[in-house]
């Protein structure tokens, strides 16, 4: 299988698959309450404007589960290239994702496959001064 | 319990913050739990307490219809909470009151935010939906006429039309293969669509719609799908001037190109052809005998059978070539179309004349 931005399966991505944005914007709300209460990555967020923040998150998770927009590795790496991202950082990002995920009642083999596509983002989202 | 004790626990209890003040010193009297898990214990008046709110303005509107609304924001933990704030007048005892309910709509504005955003998304996908379609459709519109494109768009699919009296041109390259082998593929196929674009242009010009290009072969089509009487002049007026672009170019360009010109009416079916590469393509007799009469043209010679005669003798410069064996069709009279064009007087003459 070949993957491509956005996670498209043979026929239908997971974004159509779950529902589209109707049931996708329930797993952006609990990604951004899990994000913001998380004691690891929270205080990232801390200064962020909120509207900033659900706008960020929204078109990120709508294109890592192939919905509309995508965001290049290339924008991605520009977004978080100053904030200092560590791989625990990153690692409790993608847990909290899949735990959104699993909330809201996606299949385990869906989950794997939206692990892949985050992991598949790590370099260009965890920074890597000096190494 | 009292009827007011009952009360008092009530707006301790819900989610909603609550707080009584003074309404000459805007102190507190009364605040519930929620109100103090946002804001803080209140200890001093109600403008410390909100930085945003407006005394002037909250008076002005207690004067006006006796409640005011705000949105105002805290930040108790790391959530930025976004509360609406909506004052009331209320007695108590003889002293005046104000009831400060305090709503958490934090959810709301960071669904509104949610929405924005993706509206935001599915604006700029819509968008590039809308420029794929044009492209599709300019494409398609390239390789069908307009009105079946429609008929296409419609029904989804183009039933095969036989239309009875079109007039066909069949252009052919004289020793293009041999060209191909002789000057860069590059130069070749630049050529050649510079030519096949003035082509176009000038069918376009004369009411003839290009049908294909096969590799260095040109065929157009008048009379169809829109029905067009004047379909054998029409064509006539296109093969002239294909040829005397052709002549004019090969004045000033190292390749020339010579044609041979067929032309032909008759009748012919349009069709879409193939499942997953549509093609329009006409077949039929006026089709096939454009191609074989092509093959009797000398270069830069344009070639027709004698019933067309009646057609265009008037306009055009004509002469008989005698009888020829054509495949297919057997013997026939053929014709020569000259390229040189009557004198405009004389067009012009004939098309005043009020017998005509």
């Amino acid at each position: 299988m070949t993957r491509e931005i956005g996670c498209k399966m043979a026929s239908q991505s997971l974004f159509q698959k779950y529902g589209g944005f109707a049931k996708v914007s329930r797993v952006v709300l609990a990604f951004y309450d899990k994000v913001l209460d998380s004691e690891q990555i929270g205080d990232f967020f801390d200064e962020i404007d909120m509207s900033r923040l659900v706008d960020h998150q929204t078109k990120f998770i709508a294109s890592i589960l192939g919905g509309p927009a995508s965001y290049t590795n290339e924008r991605l790496h520009q977004l978080h290239a100053h904030i200092g991202i560590s791989d625990d950082d990153f690692d409790e990002m993608a847990k909290l994702l899949n735990e959104a995920l699993e909330e809201r009642g996606f299949e385990p083999g869906d989950r794997e496959a939206v692990m892949q596509e985050i992991e598949s983002r790590r370099n260009f989202i965890v920074s890597r001064n000096g190494a | 319990m009292s009827i007011s004790a009952i009360n008092e626990q009530l707006l301790r209890a819900i989610g909603v913050g609550i707080a009584i003040v003074g309404e000459e010193d805007l102190g507190f009297r009364f605040h519930n739990e929620k109100f103090a898990e946002w804001f803080g214990e209140p200890d001093a008046s109600l403008p410390d307490v909100f930085s945003e709110l407006s005394i002037d303005q909250l008076r002005d509107g207690l004067a006006a219809d006796g409640s005011y609304s705000i949105e105002c924001r805290v930040k108790p933990k790391r959530r930025m909470l976004i509360i609406a704030l909506s004052l009331s007048r209320a007695t108590s005892n003889g002293e005046s009151l104000l009831v400060v309910e305090c709503q958490n709509i934090t959810r709301i504005r960071e669904l509104e935010s949610m929405i924005d955003s993706y509206s935001t998304m599915v604006e700029r996908n819509t968008r590039e939906i809308e420029r794929e379609r044009e492209r599709a459709e300019r494409l398609l519109l390239n390789i069908m006429p307009k009105t079946v494109y429609e008929e296409f768009k419609t029904f989804g699919v183009v039933n095969p039309h036989l239309y009875e009296e079109v007039t066909v041109v069949m252009l052919d390259f004289i020793g293009f293969t041999k060209l191909v082998t002789q000057v860069d593929p590059n130069t070749i196929v630049s050529e050649l669509n510079d030519i096949f674009t003035s082509f176009d242009r000038i069918s376009e010009q004369f009411g003839c719609e290009r049908i294909k290009t096969m590799g260095d072969a040109y065929l157009a089509v008048a009379g169809m799908p829109e029905p067009n009487p004047d379909h054998a002049r029409a064509v006539a007026n296109c093969a002239i001037r294909f040829v005397r672009y052709l002549e004019r170019r090969n004045m000033s360009s190292s390749i020339h190109w010579n044609a041979r010109v067929g032309i032909a009416t008759g009748s012919v079916v349009g069709s879409v052809v193939g499942v997953q590469k549509y093609v329009y393509d006409i077949f039929g007799e006026a089709v096939n005998l454009a191609s074989r009469l092509q093959v009797f043209a000398d270069p830069m010679q344009i070639i027709a059978h004698n019933e067309m005669k009646k057609s265009l003798v008037e306009e055009f410069t004509l002469s008989d070539l005698g009888r020829h064996e054509v495949r297919g069709f057997g013997e026939m009279r053929l014709i020569d179309l000259s390229t040189e064009l009557k004198g405009t007087n004389t067009r012009h003459r004939d098309r005043m004349d009020p017998r005509n």
